[in-house]
């Protein structure tokens, strides 16, 4: 081996060696990696209280341009999928998913989010989690990151929290995470709006009557290939309430019995739509939708 | 302004809407015909397969849902399978140069031997003149046409819409069901689904 060369071995294992610092200096500085970005595995409460439920929270920091999905993806990607490992008496629920984002262009259109988000999931705690003083919390997220490329992530992560008798306090290192986790979510339709979705041919009518003049709206389908994500979606406004007009997918090759979703109007107020769909003719908003829906139509094939 | 100028003018807004005003394939419709060269520098037309089963797979050798089928050697194995079959089995490109997936012709023959990978033919579509006829959305998205020319399936390649090589044993792959149906004489039970994988980078492409 020459000098010249064993020297050039010395300063690419030295800059191995530097990269693989500032890399773990990076990852320690908040939860585990994932591609462009880091996982944390957090909690709303700082100790588990027998009895009482509580949230976990996976806090995604997305370096900028980047993206995870939605629920229902939309054209491309797929959303995070976590496998629990949590110790007996402890059992999670659905994760409660915040309104997503439209991310795309005239042919493609993707649903979800990007930079900071954290997807809650309420966990119930059983008396029989008692029988140890520390709870170990174990979650595998597989997930999926995309800007103009997608690279699939999966980590392992893990969170240790006490278990006691005493009533739950909140974590106030975590509380503004969870706050702004909340804030996001979809709201069931209020009582008094009348909403209907009319079946036009070639798209569906979705016709809300807010008592209130709406000059921004759009809607985030629950299920895949109902109506075209890439299409433009014509709102017309009225004095009280407003028409959407949403394309039907290509794939849509049967009439569906209802449209579920979220509607997001200005000021990034979202709400859950569950509405049956009708040939002719307005109906009343029976919304009774509630997120337990929304997560069903997805949770089975996720395990 | 002289007239010609204006006139050129007009064929080229004609030419820029032309793509939008074209119907896409729809399942159950006739597939939209189309021209194109391929990686072996010889011109492939649809057309000129009727009476023979067509599938296209939109592909992105870049993308991680593509790599799951190439890696494991799921997509290879379809394509010796079907064409064996004497279906007809075109690959299709339509990454837009500096795009993730956009290969030269000679980059693609290579691909192609490292991979042994063994379609009819891997036709190029730099300018997504086939990806936005068919409305393709994802690699891999794919299209079963029978002979007759008729769609009679458009979507995912199978039920496990994810990156793993482990799901592809445990799927359902859509593309065989429908050829399968299809001659045996029988009606495609599934027509249509949502093509899974990443977003078929067009020039436009930002995600």
């Amino acid at each position: 081996m020459s000098g010249r060369e064993s020297s050039r071995r010395f300063s690419a294992a030295l800059g191995f060696l530097v990269a693989l610092v500032m890399c773990a200096g990076g990852a320690q500085a908040s939860g585990s990696p994932i591609p462009h970005g880091t996982l944390e595995l957090i909690s709303d409460n700082q100790w588990i209280a027998i009895g009482h439920p509580f949230y976990l929270g996976l806090h995604f920091q997305l370096e900028k341009g980047w993206h995870i999905y939605w629920v229902n993806p939309g054209d491309s990607g797929e959303p995070p999928r976590v496998t629990w490992q949590l110790p007996p008496g402890l059992s999670p629920g659905a994760i409660e998913w915040p309104a997503p984002r439209r991310f795309g262009t005239s042919s493609v259109v993707d649903f979800g989010y990007q930079n900071d988000v954290t997807l809650i999931v309420p966990v119930h705690a059983e008396s029989s989690v008692a029988a140890q003083p520390l709870a170990h919390l174990g979650a595998e997220i597989k997930v999926l990151v995309c800007r103009e490329m997608c690279i699939p992530g999966k980590t392992q992560l893990s969170l240790t929290l006490p278990i006691k008798l005493q009533p739950p306090a909140p974590d106030v290192r975590t509380r503004e995470l969870f706050a702004a986790a909340r804030k996001d979510l979809p709201r069931p339709a209020p009582q008094n709006w009348k909403i209907s979705v009319d079946d036009a041919t070639d798209s569906f009518v979705l016709a809300a009557n807010l008592g209130a003049q709406i000059m921004q709206a759009s809607f985030f389908p629950l299920a895949e290939a109902q109506i075209d994500n890439a299409a433009p979606q014509i709102l017309q406004p009225h004095p009280s309430g407003f028409q959407l007009t949403l394309r039907k997918s290509d794939r849509l090759l049967k009439p569906i019995e209802r449209l579920k979703g979220v509607l997001v109007l200005s000021g990034n107020h979202s709400y859950l739509i569950d509405m049956p769909v009708s040939k002719r003719g307005a109906q009343k908003n029976n919304s009774s939708s509630g997120i337990d829906e929304m997560q069903s139509s997805r949770e089975g094939p996720q395990k | 302004m002289k007239r010609s100028t204006l006139y050129s003018m007009l064929v080229a807004v004609v030419i820029c809407t032309a793509p939008l005003l074209v119907a896409a394939a729809k399942v159950g419709e006739t597939a939209p015909d189309f021209t194109a060269t391929a990686s072996n520098g010889k011109t492939f037309r649809l057309q000129d397969y009727r009476g023979k089963y067509v599938v296209l797979e939109w592909h992105n050798n870049g993308c991680p849902y593509v790599g799951k089928h190439y890696k494991s050697g799921n997509m290879q194995r379809l394509q010796k399978h079907w064409t064996g079959q004497s279906v007809v089995w075109f690959t299709i490109i339509s990454s837009a140069p500096g795009k993730q997936g956009y290969v030269t012709a000679s980059e693609e023959n290579e691909y192609l031997t490292k991979m042994q990978a063994t379609p009819t033919a891997a036709l190029l579509d730099p300018v997504g003149e086939i990806g936005h006829l068919y409305d393709a959305k994802t690699s891999p998205q794919m299209v079963v046409i029978n002979p007759q020319g008729i769609v009679i399936y458009d979507g995912a390649i199978d039920d496990k819409p994810t990156t793993d090589l482990d799901d592809i044993s445990r799927a359902t792959n859509y593309v065989s069901r429908a050829l399968e149906q299809a001659m045996a004489g029988q009606q495609v039970q599934t027509r249509a689904t949502r093509p899974y994988g990443c977003s078929v980078k067009y020039s436009d492409s930002t995600h």
